[in-house]
């Protein structure tokens, strides 16, 4: 292995290494204090950082640096192969997820002074560290799913991050299921590309499809990629995920996991490529999310939920970026807007504190804003527009309707069905399926 | 220093493993003191006897032996993890009857011999005071299996008489009567679609770990595997019916569980759904599938064990009046048992980093390949099973903190250890999961070569489909 091949290693899983010795601790009993616990990050990720730095030197020379383990399981002619890359694609975001998580790390070892969760945010700090990085480095479609998964637990999890409260923990259960639900496009476009092309490698170049199987391959791909990346129509799960610590908003929502599903696309661009219908279908929902995002995000009565809204409204444009076969336009966009918006997350806390020394400096009032565009708008369409985006385009709303309330509806004539002649049997309180999407009917008594 | 050759024999070995546990049920049954010690020291000699037949016992032929090993260790780890007030003598002598009975239904090749530990193991889950669930459709069901399953044993040794598994191999016995009947049998006991229903009545109404254990010794499988596949090649085309019911169950009882708000019952559920996946996987013919089916017969039964005894923790600690309708926010009291409730939970539904992930890959592209759009339906299932039983982890341990606890236990040290273990076991085999199934791949050769023996002796006969195999592999 050589210096370059290892350094990629030990970036990748540094942070994984990090979960599983203090996890491993606390299992047995002890609890690192915050000190050694921010030291230690802050350590690790700038070793990553300069590893990164070490790794781009490389590749500027024109080379891919590519690490293979072998399989991680083989039966027959299925191999799930364990390969880690570094390519001109994958590196700016492998610096992008080190960097920020360095950073966030930093940052929240402040922030969450004395939280009872300091520890549990630290850990699934790393945790979704590994996954990003395990994501991004992936040779194969294989291990990117794997990565991506892990991603989406820790996003879930660290949305629940306040679980005294139902709200936060609600929402994490929302977000849970529309990550799930995506995820099941990424996995049958691995099984088809294994299907049919033998292999969802691409370190090595591209799986061969025909023209029809690149589209199919390229829609489901498309799916995973929506639900990451809170396209229309999963975008109601975005707001919900503000409900977590604003240092893992800002990471998560405002840089890498709602950049991933870019990611992804860009990964299979050259199937994307081949695919004018598929192409043509990345463009569209990147425009009505971008639509959608400035309009939502204008009438957001919160300072982080308009942040989020103001990143979706970029990754729709990112989205049309790709379709349109922009990649490294797109990958520009990315890592500026990633940057910017984490910048702003962690501030969003201070905003009011902004706000006052900027005041005091100026010696009074900031001016108010100039026109916005909406005003050239009638006034009955501005105020329907306004109910539109105060509902958040109602997207919550379909996806309640056509989705989870027929599939509850479905529970319970199944259940009423099983309990046919049964009623003795079942306990009282126990009848009545509880809608678990709407966490304002859900007691916390 | 030598091994002597009579503790390396096969038959000596087996009768540890299925003999140590009865004469500890009689001992217990008599002696009536110290049930927990006894009923642990006799798992521990299965799994000791299993262990050796195991290492003893040729590669290509050593899925029954580990389903022994697996076996045993369960129930080691459930007579470890029972709750004080659940340890009575008749539960320990309940537990330790089920075991020797699973492991002489693994360990036979003869009908008849299968026939009598499958009922055997339905005993204490028939007799009214002993772990017979309150509702009547359990009971229903285990009969009405049972039934079958003698009727088809029957029809079999009348039109062959022989009671050789072996000798049976690609015969066809008793024709699609006798295979209708094993059929049925598996339907009932696996709790099938539409014969599922008694699977949650049973964890509702009856004791959960036992409970647990019966369905985790996967009889309905076993009969598949052992049974099924090999003796019948002439139905080959009719038993991707029993993959379709399978595969069904699995989608079904998901959005049953979506809407349930009784742990038991919810944790019943997702252990269907899941184990489901096994016939299809079983069913598939193709080497991914068959892998996947094996290993996830593992992640099932260590998973669901483990969920079933937390949750029957959690009842003793906090109230037998859990519900997932709303927010109890165990966590902030018992934090171990919550850890390892969501790394158990979650591994059964798949998390990358966990067995799960490994076992749900290859079985999702087994039944993907064996049935493209019927097997769409199982990374489906699996995703609402993630969510259901994340809604339940969230309920139970998430939320406000309660109050008026007198006792607030987190994990007792014996508790702590059999669970770190099972954790190890699943998070281990997650990130190195090729020593498991390549130990599982040679019985997956095994499974193939099943099917296609049975298929060539059925060829000599004039009547099998040679080709269908070999395309599918």
């Amino acid at each position: 292995m050589s210096l370059s091949q290892a350094i990629l290693v030990f970036v990748v899983l540094a942070p994984g290494a990090l979960f599983a010795v203090f996890a491993l601790l606390w299992l047995l009993g002890w609890t690192p204090g915050e000190r050694f616990l921010s030291w230690i990050t802050g350590l690790t990720f700038t070793a990553c950082a300069f590893g990164i730095a070490a790794l781009v030197w490389t590749i500027t020379s024109g080379s891919t640096i590519t690490v293979t383990f072998g399989n991680w399981f083989a039966v027959g002619d299925y191999h799930f192969p364990l390969v880690l890359t570094a390519d001109r694609l994958s590196l700016p975001f492998l610096a992008l997820a080190v960097v920020l998580s360095g950073l966030i790390g930093q940052f929240s070892a402040t922030y969450l002074h004395r939280e009872p969760g300091f520890l549990r945010f630290f850990l699934l700090l790393y945790l979704f560290a590994f996954g990003s990085l395990l994501a991004f480095a992936a040779g194969s479609f294989d291990l990117l799913a794997a990565g991506w998964e892990v991603v989406g637990i820790t996003s879930v999890l660290l949305i629940g991050f306040f679980q005294l409260r139902p709200a936060p923990v609600e929402n994490g259960l929302r977000v849970f299921g529309i990550y799930r639900a995506c995820d099941i496009g990424l996995f049958v476009a691995v099984f088809s590309m294994h299907h049919w092309a033998g292999t969802a490698s691409f370190d090595q170049g591209f799986p061969l499809l025909t023209a029809t199987r690149a589209m199919i391959v390229s829609l489901l791909l498309l799916l995973a990629a929506a639900g990451k990346a809170a396209q229309i129509p999963f975008s109601g799960w975005l707001p919900r995920a503000m409900e977590g610590p604003t240092p893992s908003s800002a990471i998560f929502y405002g840089a890498i996991s709602i950049h991933a599903g870019a990611y992804l696309l860009l990964r299979a661009q050259p199937l994307l490529a081949r695919s004018i219908l598929a192409s043509a279908l990345v463009v569209l929902i990147g425009l009505a999310t971008a639509i959608h995002g400035t309009i939502v995000g204008r009438a957001s009565a919160d300072a982080k939920t308009s942040l989020s809204y103001a990143t979706l409204t970029q990754v729709g444009v990112v989205f049309i970026e790709i379709g349109l076969g922009w990649k490294w336009l797109a990958v520009a966009h990315i890592l500026g807007n990633a940057t910017v918006r984490t910048m702003q997350f962690l501030r969003a806390p201070s905003m009011l504190h902004d706000y006052h020394q900027m005041h005091s400096a100026i010696g009074g009032e900031v001016s108010p804003t100039g026109k916005q565009i909406e005003e050239l708008l009638p006034e009955r369409v501005q105020l329907w527009l306004y109910r539109w985006a105060f509902d958040r385009g109602h997207l919550d709303t379909i996806l309640d309707r056509c989705v989870i309330d027929p599939l509850l509806r479905a529970s319970t004539y199944f259940a009423r069905s099983d309990r046919a002649g049964l009623a003795w049997t079942i306990r009282p309180g126990n009848q009545a399926p509880v809608s678990f999407h709407d966490p304002a009917k859900q007691g916390n008594d | 220093m030598s091994v002597p050759g009579w503790v390396l024999n096969k038959p000596f070995l087996i009768t540890i493993s299925v003999g140590v546990p009865w004469f500890a049920a009689v001992l217990v049954t008599g002696y009536r003191r110290h049930a927990r010690a006894v009923g642990c020291i006799a798992a521990f000699a299965s799994i000791v006897g299993s262990a050796v037949l195991l290492a003893v016992a040729p590669k290509s032929d050593s899925l029954y032996q580990a389903l022994m090993l697996l076996f045993s260790s369960l129930t080691f780890g459930a007579t470890l993890l029972l709750p004080r007030r659940d340890c009575t003598t008749g539960t320990i002598v309940g537990i330790l009857f089920l075991l020797a009975s699973t492991l002489l239904a693994y360990s036979t090749g003869n009908l008849l011999v299968l026939l009598a530990a499958w009922i055997l193991s339905t005993v204490p889950f028939l007799w009214a005071g002993w772990f017979r669930a309150s509702a009547w459709r359990p009971l229903v069901g285990l009969l009405l299996s049972t039934l079958a399953l003698a009727l088809a044993v029957g029809l079999i040794l009348i039109s062959t008489g022989v009671t050789a598994i072996n000798n049976l191999k690609g015969q066809s016995p008793g024709g699609v009567a006798a295979f209708a009947l094993l059929v049925i049998a598996v339907v009932f006991r696996k709790g099938i679609c539409p014969a599922h229903a008694w699977v949650a009545d049973a964890a509702e109404t009856g004791p959960p770990l036992p409970t647990a254990l019966l369905l985790n010794g996967h009889f309905g499988a076993l009969l598949v595997a052992k049974l099924i596949v090999p003796l019948f090649p002439r139905t080959d085309n009719l038993l991707p019916v029993l993959s379709y019911l399978a595969i069904l169950t699995a989608l079904y009882v998901a959005i049953r569980a979506l809407g349930e708000n009784s742990p038991r019952r919810l944790l019943a559920f997702l252990a269907l759904s899941q184990s489901a996946c096994i016939l299809s996987g079983l069913e598939s013919q193709t080497a991914e599938g068959i892998a996947g089916a094996i290993v996830h017969w593992f992640v099932v039964a260590i998973c669901t064990v483990a969920l079933f005894g937390i949750l029957r923790l959690l009842e003793v600690r906090f109230g037998e009046n859990l519900t997932a309708s709303k927010h109890l926010g165990l966590a902030e009291h018992a934090p171990r048992l919550a850890v390892s409730f969501v790394i158990f939970g979650l591994a059964l539904v798949g998390l990358p980093g966990t067995l799960g992930f490994c076992s749900q890959d290859l079985l999702i592209h087994g039944a993907l390949t064996s049935h493209r759009l019927i097997g769409l339906l199982l990374p489906i299932a699996t995703a609402m099973n993630a969510v259901s039983f994340f809604r339940l982890f969230t309920r139970l341990f998430l939320g406000k903190r309660r109050t008026g606890f007198t006792v607030m236990a987190d994990a007792l040290p014996r508790e702590r250890w059999i669970l770190a273990a099972g954790v190890l076991f699943v998070v281990f085999g997650g990130l190195f999961p090729n020593a498991i199934v390549i130990q599982r791949s040679s019985e997956v050769d095994l499974v193939q070569a099943t099917h296609i023996a049975a298929n060539v002796n059925a060829v000599g006969k004039g009547d099998a489909q040679p080709g269908k195999i070999t395309a599918r592999r």
